[in-house]
């Protein structure tokens, strides 16, 4: 029978990725292999010197001379030229701009390297992340936090499909972390393709379709947070009644559990809660080693 | 070219929102006071300063190219170390395109100035295609000049440092005017040798072309050499 072949889906496909800093005598990244979907959101959760942004620098085309094989839309990364960087965004991990220009001409600057028609208003954008009133203040009176809004900004600006975001949240307050994080799902909604990096087991659950859990330049495990917390969790609810007695019941029909019910009749409850993993708990169990140092 | 614009537009905010860069701007202000009046009270007053007039012409133009030299490594210098760099290594830009965006107008604004300078000084007859062609030669010390730096160091503090060390370089060629003989070709290892002496061609009414060749190419490979290493490591 002939073999049926399907156009893949396939946005970024990476095969045993191995890069060494030119300074260091180890290897950086000790072959990853990985792929992203298109629409895709997918993230490297990992301790810090884990090898996150590397990897991203290399996707992205600021370090060279990696071993293995990257391919972007089933097109080696090397024979990709400069169009390649119309189709990509990047999101920075540290506030990179120029201190005496305003937001607005920074973002001008940067943008004026694509087609016109590509780029987004550039008040909305601001508006976006409520940078609005600072627009044509010199980048040098932004607070960090401010500084790493302007990046998400200049990533998104020229509307690429593909987008690389380093540790997109940090330096940013809750109510702001929240709101790039929901910039990022609406991103998504609209089809792009997304790699983030993150040691915060919150923004890889809430965000990520799959993850992978990197640690020293290797990847442990990947798959969906849900997938990863069911496997190294307990399908198992834990009840706990206000005299101190405390119980495990199975979570499959559990309403058909009559020692549960009986259980929950006896006396006073105080708290009910399921037995699944946190991210951080998985990560532990799998790679021995924490995500916070 | 519009990348060029654009870029040029940014690169004189930066220039003028800080005041250490712009203070620069007005070098070449300086020297053109000094050629078109200091000197000619100079050579009037004091009878045996005649022969020097070239030799100051030729400080002057070299002077008037350490204005973008200097300016322009800090321009870069700055981005790198606050690693604006990185993002135009993200852009749909390609190198030449990049390198072209930062330094087209620097070179061309030195030309400008030495093309002016050459014509204003009231010394010599300097015909217009020798004093183009010798202002295009001695503009090219600016780009070969910032991308050296920028080749070496790695932040402001370093940078004024090797900046001192490269004006130096850039002059002692000058003691070859007053070294006899043999011994001024030792200064031929240095590219601005041969844009001092066609330099000095240019004033003495001499044939320009031949020091003018070995410097254009001599700059030129510099250049060259000097920008594939830049731009391995400017990026990232
Ligand atoms: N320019 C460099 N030269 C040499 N080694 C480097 C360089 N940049 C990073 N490294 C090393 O590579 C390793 C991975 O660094 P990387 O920045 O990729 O980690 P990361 O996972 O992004 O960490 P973080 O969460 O802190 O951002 C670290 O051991 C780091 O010291
Ligand atoms: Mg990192």
């Amino acid at each position: 029978m002939p073999e049926v072949r399907l156009t893949s889906n396939k946005m970024i496909k990476v095969e045993d990725l191995q890069f060494q800093y030119p300074n260091s005598d180890v290897k950086t990244l000790k072959g990853l292999s990985f792929s992203i979907e298109r629409g895709e959101v997918f993230g490297f959760l990992g301790p810090s010197g884990a090898g996150k942004s590397t990897a991203q620098k290399v996707l992205y085309k600021i370090l060279q001379g990696y071993t293995g094989r990257i391919e972007i839309e089933g097109k080696d990364l090397k024979d990709w030229g400069k169009d390649y960087f119309s189709k990509i965004g990047v999101g920075f991990e540290l506030p990179n701009h120029y201190l005496k220009l305003t937001g607005r001409e920074n973002l001008a600057l940067f943008g004026s390297f694509y087609p016109n028609s590509a780029i987004k208003d550039i008040r909305e954008l601001f508006e976006m992340v409520e940078l609005q009133d600072a627009m044509d203040k010199p980048v040098e009176a932004y607070s960090k936090g401010m500084k790493m809004r302007l990046n998400f900004i200049r990533a998104i600006q020229h509307n690429p499909d593909i987008l690389f975001f380093d540790e997109p949240t940090s330096g940013l307050d809750p109510v702001n972390a929240q709101k790039i994080r929901n910039h990022i799902l609406d991103l998504k909604a609209n089809g792009k393709t997304i790699f983030v990096t993150t040691h915060s087991m919150h923004t890889a659950d809430e965000l990520c379709d799959r993850v992978s859990f990197i640690v020293d330049g290797e990847l442990r495990a990947t798959d969906s947070p849900q997938t990863l917390k069911d496997q190294y969790g307990k399908e198992e609810v834990r009840v706990e009644l206000k005299s101190g007695e405390i119980k495990e019941f199975a979570l499959p029909s559990i309403g058909e559990n009559q020692a549960f019910i009986d259980f929950l009749k006896s006396g006073e409850v105080s708290h009910i809660h399921t037995l699944e993993a946190s991210l951080d708990e998985v990560f532990i169990q799998i790679t021995g080693q924490t995500l916070h140092v | 070219m519009k990348n060029i614009i654009t870029l040029s537009v940014a690169d004189f905010k930066l220039i003028f929102r800080d005041p250490s860069l712009r203070s620069f701007l007005g070098l070449p202000i300086l020297l053109f006071a000094l050629v078109i009046w200091l000197l000619p009270y100079l050579a009037q007053t004091y009878p045996g300063f005649e022969p020097y007039i070239s030799v100051f012409m030729v400080v002057a133009a070299v002077e008037n190219t350490q204005m973008f030299s200097f300016i322009s490594s800090m321009v870069l210098i700055d981005e790198k170390e606050n690693s604006v760099a990185q993002v135009y290594g993200v852009v749909p830009l390609s190198n030449s395109e990049y390198l072209l965006s930062r330094l087209a107008i620097p070179y061309l604004f030195t030309v400008c100035l030495n093309v002016i300078l050459f014509i204003v000084q009231p010394f010599y007859h300097i015909g217009l295609i020798e004093n183009i062609s010798v202002s295009m030669l001695v503009g090219l010390i600016v780009p070969v000049y910032v991308i050296g730096i920028n080749s070496i160091v790695k932040n402001r503090m370093q940078g004024m440092v090797y900046i001192k060390a490269f004006n130096l370089i850039v002059l002692a060629p000058i003691a070859a005017f007053f070294i006899p003989g043999k011994w001024e070709w030792i200064f031929g290892l240095l590219p601005s040798h041969w844009v001092f002496q066609s330099i000095q061609n240019l004033t003495n009414g001499e044939e320009v072309w031949m020091n003018l060749l070995i410097g254009f190419v001599f700059l030129m490979i510099m250049f060259l050499l000097l920008s594939r290493h830049f731009l391995k490591k400017h990026f990232n």
